[in-house]
């Protein structure tokens, strides 16, 4: 089993510049330091309509009403500039925003990971001998001898599709005929509940056993910590 | 009369079909649209069976009512499939209660 790196293709040269703007690093920055309910506000806030932010503070009473932390309480401060990062996105457009919210879940899973391990790379594939090579980059590697690990990152549960979960299933047996170990898993921006029905569904013959699932309330366990 | 815990779980179930049949055009999703309101619907009135009679956190009612006119406002079907998981998450944490 070894990584290396994609192969260029006109889509990664403009996700490139995607996940080069400085907005995504902005909202990771934010998100891997939050609270559960602050990552929450900001999938609602970057998938929402209103662009008020009285809206969203009223959604979310207990980061902005009358029982949240005082205004210039750091993290009263934090929900703030998570909300307004998080408009910021929405404000892109439909399809650019999209785009950015992958973007967003993939540099958050990265700073993550790294706070536990290292090396972790972006956009890379595994390669087996004797194997046909994937297609597709896994979104975050830790490419470390003995522990590897292979992340697709997801901004929503319906994002969790039967080729995704296929691709880790592939990579995690052909780890296992060369008798390594990688862990496979799926980075998901949305709340477990909702992941598992979506996976219960498209998982088809892949037992599910092997594939570690990282929903939106436990994305602090990448990091090896206990959810905020 | 007071508002209470059951009062703000019912109002988020009608915010939840709302999306639901904005989202109903997307013929391929339907069964998730099915599983989403059969998992949050029952996580919602397992709120309502433990807690229903209990009066409501500050800026809860609020809340509740911001989520509804967001949910309104949403007109696109794929957008509104992506709130059905959502909205439930947001007014558990406005009910003080974990997705």
């Amino acid at each position: 089993m070894r990584f290396g790196d994609a192969r260029p293709d006109g889509r990664a040269v403009v996700y490139a510049h995607i996940q080069a703007d400085p907005l995504v690093a902005r909202a990771a920055d934010l998100l891997a330091v939050a609270t559960t309910t602050q990552r929450l506000l900001a999938r609602a806030a970057m998938n929402g309509e209103s662009t008020d932010p009285a809206a969203w503070h009223a959604m979310f009473p207990t980061l902005f009403g009358p029982a949240a932390p005082a205004p210039g309480d750091p993290v009263r401060v934090r929900s703030e500039a998570i909300l307004a990062v998080s408009l910021e996105v929405a404000d892109r457009g439909e399809q650019t925003r999209s785009q950015f919210r992958g973007a967003i879940v993939e540099a958050v899973t990265e700073r993550l990971l790294a706070e536990r391990t290292s090396p972790v790379r972006r956009e890379r594939r595994i390669l087996f001998d004797g194997r046909p090579a994937e297609i597709h980059p896994y979104d975050v590697t830790v490419e470390r001898e003995g522990a590897a690990e292979a992340w697709d990152c997801k901004w929503g549960a319906r994002g969790i599709k039967a080729d995704v979960i296929h691709q880790l299933d592939d990579a995690r047996r052909g780890a296992a005929d060369e008798s390594l170990r990688l862990l496979a898993g799926l980075v998901v921006f949305d709340a477990r509940r909702s992941c598992e029905v979506r996976l219960v569904r498209e998982k088809g013959p892949v037992s599910l056993e092997g594939i570690k699932l990282v929903a939106l309330e436990g994305l602090d366990r990448l990091a090896g910590r206990k959810p905020a | 009369m007071n508002l209470t815990v059951a009062d703000l779980v019912t109002r988020a179930l009608a915010a939840c079909d709302v999306l639901a049949e904005t989202a109903a055009p997307i013929e391929d999703e339907l069964q998730y649209v099915a599983d989403l309101d059969t998992v949050w619907g029952a996580r919602l009135r397992a709120v309502s069976a433990a807690r229903g009679t209990d009066p409501v956190p500050p800026g809860a009612e609020e809340a509740l009512d911001a989520l509804a006119a967001e949910a309104a406002r949403i007109s696109d079907p794929h957008r509104a499939i992506d709130w059905l998981s959502t909205l439930p998450q947001v007014a558990l944490a406005a009910l003080g209660e974990a997705a």
